[in-house]
Protein backbone atom coordinates (compact mmCIF):
# COMPACT_ATOMS: atom_id res chain seq x y z
CA UNK A 1 0.00 0.00 0.00
CA UNK A 2 2.67 2.38 0.88
CA UNK A 3 3.95 3.30 -3.24
CA UNK A 4 0.33 4.00 -4.18
CA UNK A 5 -0.49 5.56 -0.86
CA UNK A 6 2.75 7.76 -1.38
CA UNK A 7 1.53 8.28 -5.12
CA UNK A 8 -1.65 9.76 -4.11
CA UNK A 9 -0.64 11.85 -1.03
CA UNK A 10 2.04 13.21 -3.52
CA UNK A 11 -0.50 14.43 -6.24
CA UNK A 12 -3.04 15.42 -3.20
CA UNK A 13 -0.60 17.46 -1.41
CA UNK A 14 1.38 18.66 -4.64
CA UNK A 15 -2.39 19.82 -6.19
CA UNK A 16 -3.83 20.81 -2.84
CA UNK A 17 -5.31 24.22 -4.52
CA UNK A 18 -6.09 22.74 -7.57
CA UNK A 19 -7.95 20.30 -6.33
CA UNK A 20 -9.36 22.82 -3.48
CA UNK A 21 -10.93 24.84 -6.69
CA UNK A 22 -12.62 21.88 -7.96
CA UNK A 23 -14.19 20.92 -4.82
CA UNK A 24 -15.63 24.54 -4.21
CA UNK A 25 -16.76 24.67 -7.56
CA UNK A 26 -18.44 21.86 -6.83
CA UNK A 27 -19.64 22.96 -3.48
CA UNK A 28 -20.68 25.94 -5.08
CA UNK A 29 -22.99 24.69 -7.38
CA UNK A 30 -24.03 21.58 -5.28
CA UNK A 31 -28.08 21.02 -3.88
CA UNK A 32 -26.79 19.60 -0.81
CA UNK A 33 -24.51 22.38 0.29
CA UNK A 34 -26.67 25.50 0.19
CA UNK A 35 -24.82 27.18 2.52
CA UNK A 36 -21.78 26.98 0.68
CA UNK A 37 -23.18 28.88 -2.31
CA UNK A 38 -22.65 31.83 -0.30
CA UNK A 39 -19.41 31.43 0.93
CA UNK A 40 -16.65 33.41 0.32
CA UNK A 41 -13.91 32.12 -1.57
CA UNK A 42 -11.06 33.22 1.18
CA UNK A 43 -12.85 31.25 3.94
CA UNK A 44 -13.71 28.06 2.08
CA UNK A 45 -10.10 27.35 0.12
CA UNK A 46 -8.11 27.94 2.52
CA UNK A 47 -10.26 25.15 4.72
CA UNK A 48 -9.91 22.72 1.71
CA UNK A 49 -6.18 23.49 1.05
CA UNK A 50 -5.48 22.94 4.49
CA UNK A 51 -7.36 19.80 4.35
CA UNK A 52 -5.27 18.07 1.70
CA UNK A 53 -2.13 19.15 2.78
CA UNK A 54 -2.82 17.49 5.73
CA UNK A 55 -3.73 14.19 4.02
CA UNK A 56 -0.32 12.25 4.60
CA UNK A 57 -0.68 12.95 8.27
CA UNK A 58 -3.70 11.30 8.62
CA UNK A 59 -3.50 9.30 5.88
CA UNK A 60 -0.24 7.61 6.99
CA UNK A 61 -0.48 7.71 10.83
CA UNK A 62 -0.14 4.77 13.10
CA UNK A 63 -2.96 5.86 14.97
CA UNK A 64 -5.59 7.46 12.32
CA UNK A 65 -8.32 8.13 14.84
CA UNK A 66 -6.04 10.13 17.09
CA UNK A 67 -4.80 11.91 14.02
CA UNK A 68 -8.34 12.22 12.27
CA UNK A 69 -9.65 13.33 16.07
CA UNK A 70 -7.12 16.34 16.26
CA UNK A 71 -7.58 17.19 12.44
CA UNK A 72 -11.12 17.19 11.87
CA UNK A 73 -12.52 18.72 15.12
CA UNK A 74 -10.38 21.45 13.84
CA UNK A 75 -12.50 21.39 10.66
CA UNK A 76 -15.95 20.61 12.75
CA UNK A 77 -15.18 24.06 14.87
CA UNK A 78 -14.19 26.49 11.66
CA UNK A 79 -17.31 24.79 9.83
CA UNK A 80 -19.31 26.12 12.81
CA UNK A 81 -18.17 29.20 13.03
CA UNK A 82 -18.67 29.62 9.02
CA UNK A 83 -22.57 28.85 10.56
CA UNK A 84 -22.42 25.24 8.54
CA UNK A 85 -25.04 23.05 9.26
CA UNK A 86 -23.57 19.48 10.28
CA UNK A 87 -25.05 17.73 7.69
CA UNK A 88 -23.45 20.19 4.77
CA UNK A 89 -20.19 20.17 6.82
CA UNK A 90 -20.23 16.39 6.51
CA UNK A 91 -21.17 16.18 2.94
CA UNK A 92 -18.81 18.80 2.00
CA UNK A 93 -15.63 16.76 3.29
CA UNK A 94 -17.31 13.52 1.65
CA UNK A 95 -16.91 16.03 -1.38
CA UNK A 96 -13.65 16.74 -0.58
CA UNK A 97 -12.81 13.26 -0.57
CA UNK A 98 -14.26 12.37 -4.17
CA UNK A 99 -12.33 15.23 -5.29
CA UNK A 100 -8.68 13.44 -4.25
CA UNK A 101 -10.02 10.51 -6.40
CA UNK A 102 -11.63 12.18 -9.10
CA UNK A 103 -8.13 13.58 -9.50
CA UNK A 104 -6.27 10.67 -9.16
CA UNK A 105 -7.98 9.35 -11.83
CA UNK A 106 -7.64 12.12 -13.91
CA UNK A 107 -4.10 11.96 -13.44
CA UNK A 108 -4.95 8.14 -14.57
CA UNK A 109 -2.69 7.08 -10.89
CA UNK A 110 -3.57 3.70 -11.18
CA UNK A 111 -3.82 1.91 -14.04
CA UNK A 112 -1.88 -1.31 -14.10
CA UNK A 113 -3.57 -4.90 -12.53
CA UNK A 114 -1.26 -4.31 -9.35
CA UNK A 115 -2.24 -0.64 -8.91
CA UNK A 116 -5.68 -1.19 -9.40
CA UNK A 117 -5.96 -3.96 -6.50
CA UNK A 118 -3.31 -1.07 -4.30
CA UNK A 119 -5.77 1.62 -5.56
CA UNK A 120 -8.85 -0.72 -3.56
CA UNK A 121 -6.45 -0.79 -0.37
CA UNK A 122 -5.69 2.42 -0.98
CA UNK A 123 -9.56 3.74 -1.15
CA UNK A 124 -9.99 1.48 2.08
CA UNK A 125 -7.49 3.37 4.17
CA UNK A 126 -9.04 6.52 3.11
CA UNK A 127 -12.73 5.61 3.57
CA UNK A 128 -11.49 4.62 7.31
CA UNK A 129 -10.27 8.19 7.84
CA UNK A 130 -13.18 9.82 6.29
CA UNK A 131 -15.64 7.12 8.83
CA UNK A 132 -13.35 8.71 11.33
CA UNK A 133 -13.97 11.99 10.50
CA UNK A 134 -17.74 11.80 10.15
CA UNK A 135 -17.85 10.63 13.68
CA UNK A 136 -15.48 13.22 15.29
CA UNK A 137 -17.10 15.99 13.26
CA UNK A 138 -20.59 15.08 14.60
CA UNK A 139 -19.47 14.15 17.78
CA UNK A 140 -17.84 18.13 17.98
CA UNK A 141 -20.81 19.35 16.54
CA UNK A 142 -22.92 18.42 19.03
CA UNK A 143 -20.68 19.03 21.63
CA UNK A 144 -20.24 22.75 19.76
CA UNK A 145 -24.70 23.07 20.02
CA UNK A 146 -24.52 21.89 23.31
CA UNK A 147 -21.71 24.01 24.36
CA UNK A 148 -23.38 27.17 22.68
CA UNK A 149 -26.47 26.87 24.59
CA UNK A 150 -24.73 26.03 27.87
CA UNK A 151 -23.21 29.76 27.04
CA UNK A 152 -26.08 31.67 26.87
CA UNK A 153 -28.26 29.94 29.34
CA UNK A 154 -24.99 30.41 31.45
CA UNK A 155 -25.78 34.31 30.38
CA UNK A 156 -29.23 34.05 31.68
CA UNK A 157 -27.91 32.62 35.27
CA UNK A 158 -25.72 35.42 35.41
CA UNK A 159 -29.17 37.33 34.77
CA UNK A 160 -31.20 36.19 37.43
CA UNK A 161 -28.09 36.26 39.83
CA UNK A 162 -29.20 32.49 40.70
CA UNK A 163 -24.98 31.75 42.30
CA UNK A 164 -24.14 34.68 43.08
CA UNK A 165 -26.74 35.41 45.31
CA UNK A 166 -27.87 32.40 46.72
CA UNK A 167 -29.28 33.01 50.17
CA UNK A 168 -29.45 36.64 50.59
CA UNK A 169 -31.82 37.64 48.29
CA UNK A 170 -34.67 38.53 50.81
CA UNK A 171 -32.39 40.65 53.15
CA UNK A 172 -31.08 42.52 49.85
CA UNK A 173 -34.88 43.15 48.72
CA UNK A 174 -35.18 44.04 51.91
CA UNK A 175 -32.67 46.75 52.61
CA UNK A 176 -33.44 47.90 48.84
CA UNK A 177 -37.62 48.45 50.13
CA UNK A 178 -35.90 49.82 53.43
CA UNK A 179 -33.84 52.59 51.62
CA UNK A 180 -37.40 53.28 49.28
CA UNK A 181 -39.64 53.80 52.13
CA UNK A 182 -36.86 56.39 53.56
CA UNK A 183 -36.64 58.06 50.34
CA UNK A 184 -40.29 58.37 49.94
CA UNK A 185 -40.83 59.68 53.71
CA UNK A 186 -37.60 62.25 53.08
CA UNK A 187 -38.80 63.37 49.60
CA UNK A 188 -42.64 63.86 50.37
CA UNK A 189 -42.46 64.60 54.37
CA UNK A 190 -39.45 66.36 54.59
CA UNK A 191 -39.06 67.97 51.09
CA UNK A 192 -42.51 67.71 50.27
CA UNK A 193 -41.52 67.65 46.70
CA UNK A 194 -42.59 64.40 44.83
CA UNK A 195 -39.25 64.69 42.26
CA UNK A 196 -37.73 61.36 40.25
CA UNK A 197 -36.56 59.90 43.08
CA UNK A 198 -39.22 56.96 42.68
CA UNK A 199 -36.73 56.13 39.52
CA UNK A 200 -35.22 54.27 42.17
CA UNK A 201 -37.52 51.58 43.28
CA UNK A 202 -37.23 50.41 39.57
CA UNK A 203 -34.05 48.43 41.00
CA UNK A 204 -35.83 46.41 43.63
CA UNK A 205 -38.80 45.73 41.24
CA UNK A 206 -36.56 44.43 38.31
CA UNK A 207 -34.12 42.63 40.77
CA UNK A 208 -37.65 41.19 42.63
CA UNK A 209 -39.16 39.90 38.56
CA UNK A 210 -35.99 38.45 37.88
CA UNK A 211 -35.56 36.45 41.17
CA UNK A 212 -39.16 35.67 41.93
CA UNK A 213 -40.61 36.06 38.59
CA UNK A 214 -44.31 36.50 39.06
CA UNK A 215 -44.74 36.53 42.68
CA UNK A 216 -41.92 39.61 42.64
CA UNK A 217 -44.70 41.46 41.53
CA UNK A 218 -45.72 41.60 45.06
CA UNK A 219 -42.83 43.94 45.67
CA UNK A 220 -44.06 46.58 43.40
CA UNK A 221 -47.29 46.47 44.64
CA UNK A 222 -45.78 47.33 47.88
CA UNK A 223 -43.56 49.65 47.18
CA UNK A 224 -46.49 51.61 44.69
CA UNK A 225 -48.69 51.11 48.47
CA UNK A 226 -46.04 52.96 50.31
CA UNK A 227 -46.05 55.86 47.74
CA UNK A 228 -49.70 55.98 47.63
CA UNK A 229 -50.01 55.76 51.39
CA UNK A 230 -47.20 58.64 52.03
CA UNK A 231 -48.86 60.49 49.65
CA UNK A 232 -51.99 61.10 51.64
CA UNK A 233 -50.07 61.16 54.56
CA UNK A 234 -47.83 63.67 54.31
CA UNK A 235 -48.85 65.71 50.85
CA UNK A 236 -52.53 65.78 51.33
CA UNK A 237 -52.71 69.42 49.01
CA UNK A 238 -51.36 68.26 45.74
CA UNK A 239 -53.00 65.45 43.54
CA UNK A 240 -52.21 62.34 43.55
CA UNK A 241 -52.57 61.71 40.22
CA UNK A 242 -48.41 61.13 39.06
CA UNK A 243 -47.66 58.71 42.08
CA UNK A 244 -50.84 57.04 40.74
CA UNK A 245 -49.25 56.59 37.54
CA UNK A 246 -46.32 55.67 39.27
CA UNK A 247 -47.54 52.75 41.16
CA UNK A 248 -49.44 52.09 38.26
CA UNK A 249 -46.27 51.61 35.95
CA UNK A 250 -44.44 50.05 38.94
CA UNK A 251 -46.55 47.04 38.37
CA UNK A 252 -46.45 46.79 34.47
CA UNK A 253 -42.75 46.79 34.95
CA UNK A 254 -42.57 44.52 37.56
CA UNK A 255 -45.21 42.18 35.23
CA UNK A 256 -42.95 42.80 31.86
CA UNK A 257 -39.53 42.09 33.53
CA UNK A 258 -41.33 38.75 35.40
CA UNK A 259 -43.19 37.50 31.86
CA UNK A 260 -39.65 37.36 30.48
CA UNK A 261 -37.75 36.17 33.65
CA UNK A 262 -40.50 33.08 33.23
CA UNK A 263 -39.83 32.96 29.65
CA UNK A 264 -35.90 32.21 29.83
CA UNK A 265 -36.98 30.11 32.98
CA UNK A 266 -38.61 27.73 30.36
CA UNK A 267 -36.57 27.73 27.96
CA UNK A 268 -33.67 26.79 30.10
CA UNK A 269 -36.43 23.83 31.75
CA UNK A 270 -36.87 22.65 28.41
CA UNK A 271 -33.16 22.27 27.23
CA UNK A 272 -31.96 20.50 30.52
CA UNK A 273 -35.29 18.12 30.45
CA UNK A 274 -35.01 18.33 26.61
CA UNK A 275 -33.33 14.41 25.77
CA UNK A 276 -31.11 14.74 23.80
CA UNK A 277 -30.80 12.21 21.07
CA UNK A 278 -29.23 9.61 22.95
CA UNK A 279 -29.42 10.48 26.92
CA UNK A 280 -32.26 7.89 27.17
CA UNK A 281 -31.48 4.16 26.08
CA UNK A 282 -33.80 1.74 25.86
CA UNK A 283 -32.88 -1.85 26.04
CA UNK B 1 -20.70 -3.53 -11.95
CA UNK B 2 -23.33 -6.05 -12.59
CA UNK B 3 -21.76 -9.18 -12.35
CA UNK B 4 -20.34 -8.54 -9.44
CA UNK B 5 -22.97 -6.45 -7.82
CA UNK B 6 -25.40 -9.76 -8.20
CA UNK B 7 -22.65 -11.41 -6.10
CA UNK B 8 -22.25 -8.75 -3.14
CA UNK B 9 -25.78 -8.29 -2.71
CA UNK B 10 -26.60 -12.00 -3.01
CA UNK B 11 -24.05 -13.10 -0.21
CA UNK B 12 -25.65 -10.33 1.86
CA UNK B 13 -29.07 -11.05 1.34
CA UNK B 14 -28.26 -14.79 1.89
CA UNK B 15 -26.58 -14.04 5.16
CA UNK B 16 -28.16 -11.01 6.81
CA UNK B 17 -28.85 -12.52 10.22
CA UNK B 18 -25.17 -13.76 10.06
CA UNK B 19 -23.17 -10.52 9.09
CA UNK B 20 -26.14 -8.85 11.51
CA UNK B 21 -25.00 -10.87 14.49
CA UNK B 22 -21.53 -10.00 13.75
CA UNK B 23 -22.03 -6.53 13.56
CA UNK B 24 -24.00 -6.73 16.94
CA UNK B 25 -20.99 -8.16 18.73
CA UNK B 26 -19.03 -5.06 16.85
CA UNK B 27 -21.07 -2.28 18.03
CA UNK B 28 -22.01 -4.71 21.66
CA UNK B 29 -18.19 -3.74 22.39
CA UNK B 30 -17.27 -0.74 20.37
CA UNK B 31 -15.83 2.50 22.44
CA UNK B 32 -17.54 4.28 19.92
CA UNK B 33 -21.17 3.06 20.65
CA UNK B 34 -21.20 2.89 23.78
CA UNK B 35 -25.50 3.23 23.41
CA UNK B 36 -25.41 -0.05 21.74
CA UNK B 37 -23.77 -1.95 24.50
CA UNK B 38 -27.22 -1.87 26.58
CA UNK B 39 -29.51 -2.22 24.35
CA UNK B 40 -31.66 -5.06 23.48
CA UNK B 41 -30.28 -7.70 20.83
CA UNK B 42 -33.30 -8.56 19.41
CA UNK B 43 -33.77 -4.54 18.42
CA UNK B 44 -30.39 -3.92 16.99
CA UNK B 45 -30.08 -7.26 15.09
CA UNK B 46 -33.64 -6.39 13.39
CA UNK B 47 -31.87 -2.71 12.25
CA UNK B 48 -29.10 -4.41 11.01
CA UNK B 49 -30.80 -7.64 9.04
CA UNK B 50 -33.34 -5.09 7.66
CA UNK B 51 -30.84 -2.90 6.37
CA UNK B 52 -28.58 -6.12 4.70
CA UNK B 53 -32.06 -7.37 3.10
CA UNK B 54 -32.74 -3.85 1.79
CA UNK B 55 -29.44 -3.61 0.18
CA UNK B 56 -30.22 -4.70 -3.19
CA UNK B 57 -32.62 -1.88 -3.47
CA UNK B 58 -30.12 0.67 -2.72
CA UNK B 59 -27.58 -0.73 -4.67
CA UNK B 60 -29.73 -0.93 -8.13
CA UNK B 61 -31.86 1.75 -7.87
CA UNK B 62 -31.52 3.97 -10.92
CA UNK B 63 -32.07 6.85 -7.91
CA UNK B 64 -29.85 5.62 -5.70
CA UNK B 65 -30.38 9.08 -3.36
CA UNK B 66 -33.82 8.85 -3.33
CA UNK B 67 -34.08 5.75 -2.49
CA UNK B 68 -31.58 6.23 0.11
CA UNK B 69 -34.05 9.11 1.50
CA UNK B 70 -36.66 6.78 1.91
CA UNK B 71 -34.97 4.36 3.93
CA UNK B 72 -32.77 6.03 6.32
CA UNK B 73 -35.28 8.92 6.72
CA UNK B 74 -36.92 5.98 8.13
CA UNK B 75 -33.56 4.94 9.96
CA UNK B 76 -33.24 8.16 11.69
CA UNK B 77 -36.44 8.10 12.91
CA UNK B 78 -36.10 5.09 14.65
CA UNK B 79 -33.04 5.39 15.87
CA UNK B 80 -33.75 8.75 17.26
CA UNK B 81 -36.80 7.71 19.09
CA UNK B 82 -34.33 5.02 20.39
CA UNK B 83 -32.02 7.62 22.16
CA UNK B 84 -29.09 6.97 19.81
CA UNK B 85 -26.87 9.78 19.42
CA UNK B 86 -26.72 10.86 15.81
CA UNK B 87 -22.75 10.03 15.81
CA UNK B 88 -23.33 6.51 17.02
CA UNK B 89 -26.50 5.91 14.84
CA UNK B 90 -24.08 6.65 12.11
CA UNK B 91 -21.08 4.88 13.12
CA UNK B 92 -23.28 1.88 13.41
CA UNK B 93 -24.13 2.26 10.32
CA UNK B 94 -20.65 2.26 9.04
CA UNK B 95 -20.05 -0.97 10.74
CA UNK B 96 -22.63 -2.51 9.01
CA UNK B 97 -20.96 -1.34 5.75
CA UNK B 98 -17.60 -2.70 6.86
CA UNK B 99 -19.07 -5.72 7.75
CA UNK B 100 -20.74 -6.02 4.59
CA UNK B 101 -16.90 -6.14 3.37
CA UNK B 102 -15.65 -8.25 6.07
CA UNK B 103 -17.93 -11.15 5.34
CA UNK B 104 -17.59 -10.63 1.40
CA UNK B 105 -13.19 -10.74 2.05
CA UNK B 106 -13.84 -13.46 3.95
CA UNK B 107 -15.89 -15.71 1.47
CA UNK B 108 -13.00 -14.54 -0.47
CA UNK B 109 -15.45 -13.16 -3.21
CA UNK B 110 -13.20 -11.36 -5.56
CA UNK B 111 -10.09 -13.03 -6.24
CA UNK B 112 -8.82 -12.50 -9.60
CA UNK B 113 -7.68 -9.51 -11.36
CA UNK B 114 -11.30 -8.54 -12.56
CA UNK B 115 -12.76 -9.02 -9.89
CA UNK B 116 -10.47 -6.79 -8.14
CA UNK B 117 -10.94 -4.43 -10.58
CA UNK B 118 -15.28 -5.15 -9.93
CA UNK B 119 -14.49 -4.96 -6.26
CA UNK B 120 -13.16 -1.38 -6.60
CA UNK B 121 -16.69 -0.10 -8.71
CA UNK B 122 -18.69 -1.71 -6.17
CA UNK B 123 -16.90 -0.48 -3.31
CA UNK B 124 -17.07 3.18 -4.86
CA UNK B 125 -21.08 2.70 -5.19
CA UNK B 126 -21.19 1.36 -1.91
CA UNK B 127 -19.40 4.29 -0.14
CA UNK B 128 -21.92 6.41 -2.60
CA UNK B 129 -25.06 4.69 -0.99
CA UNK B 130 -23.35 5.73 2.50
CA UNK B 131 -22.23 8.81 1.85
CA UNK B 132 -26.08 9.90 0.94
CA UNK B 133 -27.19 8.04 4.03
CA UNK B 134 -24.64 9.86 6.40
CA UNK B 135 -26.06 12.97 4.57
CA UNK B 136 -29.74 11.91 4.95
CA UNK B 137 -29.36 10.67 8.79
CA UNK B 138 -28.04 13.98 9.71
CA UNK B 139 -30.28 16.14 8.59
CA UNK B 140 -33.23 14.01 9.80
CA UNK B 141 -31.80 13.88 13.03
CA UNK B 142 -31.72 18.39 12.87
CA UNK B 143 -34.87 17.86 11.80
CA UNK B 144 -36.57 15.87 14.53
CA UNK B 145 -34.22 17.79 17.46
CA UNK B 146 -36.00 20.83 16.26
CA UNK B 147 -39.61 19.65 15.64
CA UNK B 148 -39.32 18.24 19.30
CA UNK B 149 -37.60 21.07 21.04
CA UNK B 150 -40.70 23.07 18.70
CA UNK B 151 -43.15 20.76 20.08
CA UNK B 152 -41.96 20.75 23.95
CA UNK B 153 -41.76 24.77 24.01
CA UNK B 154 -45.41 24.55 22.87
CA UNK B 155 -46.52 21.33 24.97
CA UNK B 156 -44.71 21.88 28.18
CA UNK B 157 -43.90 25.31 28.00
CA UNK B 158 -46.72 25.85 30.49
CA UNK B 159 -45.51 23.19 32.96
CA UNK B 160 -42.26 24.51 32.99
CA UNK B 161 -43.48 27.87 34.09
CA UNK B 162 -45.60 26.50 36.90
CA UNK B 163 -42.56 24.41 37.57
CA UNK B 164 -40.31 27.52 38.03
CA UNK B 165 -43.19 29.56 39.45
CA UNK B 166 -42.95 27.23 42.29
CA UNK B 167 -39.56 27.41 42.83
CA UNK B 168 -37.83 24.09 41.60
CA UNK B 169 -34.96 24.50 39.90
CA UNK B 170 -33.86 22.37 36.59
CA UNK B 171 -31.06 19.82 37.13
Amino acid sequence: MQAVATKLIDVTEANAEKIARQWFADVRKNPKTPSYHNLSEDRAIPQAVDFYQKFRGVFAAKSPFEEARRVYTKYADESYRFGIPLHEAIYALTLMRRHIWLYAEFQALFVSAVEQQQAVESLNRTILLFDYATYVITDRYQELMKGEIDKQLSALRALGMEESFTGSKVGIMACLLVACGFLTYYYHAVMASGVIFTHLFYIPIVLAGIWWRKKGIAVSVLLGLILIGSHLIFMKGVPLTDDLIRAIMFVVVSSVVALLAEGFSKIEVLYRSAPQAGTAVET
Amino acid sequence: MKGHATKLIEVTEKHADRIALQWLGDVRMNPKTPSYHTFSDEKALSHAAAFYRNFRTLFCTEKPFDAARKFFTKYADERYAEGIPLHEAIYALILMRRHIWLFSEFQTLFVSTVEHRQAAESLTRTILLFDYATYVITERYEELMKREMEERIRRDGRAGGRQQAAGVRPK
